[in-house]
């Protein structure tokens, strides 16, 4: 009877090793032509943050939305607002405007149904192929609305990329002059007594003008010889608009919006009285929002 | 022991190394994950740099173009944007995009990074 061939299956078992151990350890794969979505997380967040200054100046949303797509990001509105919410807790209030602002164009989808002529040179390995130019006055209900100041307009073409071929053309964009925004206006202030919330919170909600909630407005809040600023979104899970902050008892309040608007004064935490008859701090809830 | 034995022995372990080989750097490989932006292919580079200039174009701050440059690595920022620049040359970038690269360039290697 033949022997089995211990010897060769164990070198060819060695082999297999060694090969392996070279493969993966001593001598991987170099890591070259890579693609954004394989960035760390906060080189994703610098390329976002790119991303959203260029959208900034340029307006095209197309670009932006093909930019982004690279990243894989599961929800490009709330990745978005997540790190503008970071920023702005870092202090970094303009990148935190950028990146609110194209979250909220996004959202509401600001330039998406321009249809000019298109001009289609996809010829290039640029990662975003596929061009077209255009450009078009806005008109003030297309205006996305954005903290910072208003740039100059912009008198270079609209370039619209796309990430492959194969996804359809992309309709040019008007291009877009971002502006600080209608004033926001007080539309309700409403007293909330509900012993089940903290004693004197004053609840804030700010919608813009497509009745959408604003994350990342500055809220600017005195009292006698005190003030304090807070930003709305900084609790997602009540809304990206909402913002709240607890007034102590026997302070008067003047609540506004940096970015301009009503003001809402003399807020005092009122005495509300449970069903029992017991008196506790109830507290306020202002909505603001852009005509 | 046969000398053929050892012959076999040989192939099998040079069939061995080869097929771990393969595994590990085709079928698969070592996944990478975590990268940073140095490694990215030179169309994504060329076009973070025109991100760069568009930005750069409206905020003429050559010190925020110089930070945002900087995840490249170590290089000067003006040669990262001139890379791009060439890239941006050389692959039929349009006009417009490659006069803002050209704008960045020149803006940074003017710029002396001291502020």
């Amino acid at each position: 009877m033949r022997r089995f061939p211990w010897d060769i299956l164990l070198a060819l078992l060695l082999g297999l090793g060694a090969g392996l151990a070279y493969s993966w350890m001593i001598s991987p794969l170099q890591v070259f032509d890579s693609e954004p979505i394989a960035l760390r997380t906060d080189f994703k967040d610098d390329y976002r943050s790119a991303i959203a200054a260029s959208y900034a100046v340029t307006g095209n949303l197309p670009r932006a939305r093909a930019r982004l797509a690279l990243l894989g990001d599961s929800n490009l509105i709330e990745t978005l607002n997540s790190q503008a919410q970071r920023l702005t807790a870092g202090g970094e209030f303009a990148q935190a405007d950028q990146l609110a602002a194209l979250a909220l164009a996004l959202d509401h989808g600001t330039s998406a149904e321009a249809q000019p002529t298109l001009t289609s040179t996809a010829k290039s390995n640029n990662p975003n192929q596929g061009k077209a130019t255009a450009t078009f006055p806005p008109t003030p209900e297309e205006l996305p609305f954005q903290f910072t100041e208003t740039p100059p307009a912009s008198d270079t073409e609209t370039v619209v990329t796309l990430s492959t071929p194969d996804n359809p053309t992309p309709r040019p964009t008007r291009t877009l002059i971002p502006t600080v925004g209608a004033p926001f206006a007080l539309t309700t202030q409403d007293t909330v007594c509900d012993a089940n919330l903290p004693d004197g919170l004053l609840q804030i909600i700010v919608f813009n003008s497509s009745h959408r909630q604003v994350a990342g407005a500055r809220i600017i809040i005195t009292w006698d010889n005190g003030e304090e600023q807070f930003f709305t979104g900084l609790k997602p899970e009540l809304g990206n608009g909402y913002a709240d902050y607890n007034m102590s008892p026997g302070l008067t309040y003047t609540v506004r919006i940096s970015a301009g608007g009503d003001i809402a004064s003399g807020l005092t935490a009122p005495t509300c009285q449970t069903p029992t008859g017991e008196s506790f701090q109830g507290g306020i809830k202002l909505t603001f929002e852009q005509p | 022991m046969k000398s053929t034995r050892w012959l076999f022995i040989l192939i099998a372990l040079v069939a061995g190394i080869g097929i771990g080989l393969a595994y590990g750097w085709v079928v698969d490989p070592v996944e990478f994950f975590d990268l940073t932006p140095d490694t990215l292919r030179a169309d994504y580079k060329t076009d973070y740099v025109l991100m760069v200039a568009e930005a750069y174009h409206s905020e003429a701050d050559p010190g925020l173009a110089a930070h945002r440059l900087a995840i490249f690595g170590s290089r000067s920022p003006s040669t990262i944007a001139a890379d791009g620049l060439e890239f941006a040359r050389t692959n039929g970038f349009s006009d417009s995009d490659i006069a803002l690269i050209q704008e960045l360039v020149t803006a940074l290697q003017a710029w002396s990074g001291i502020q």
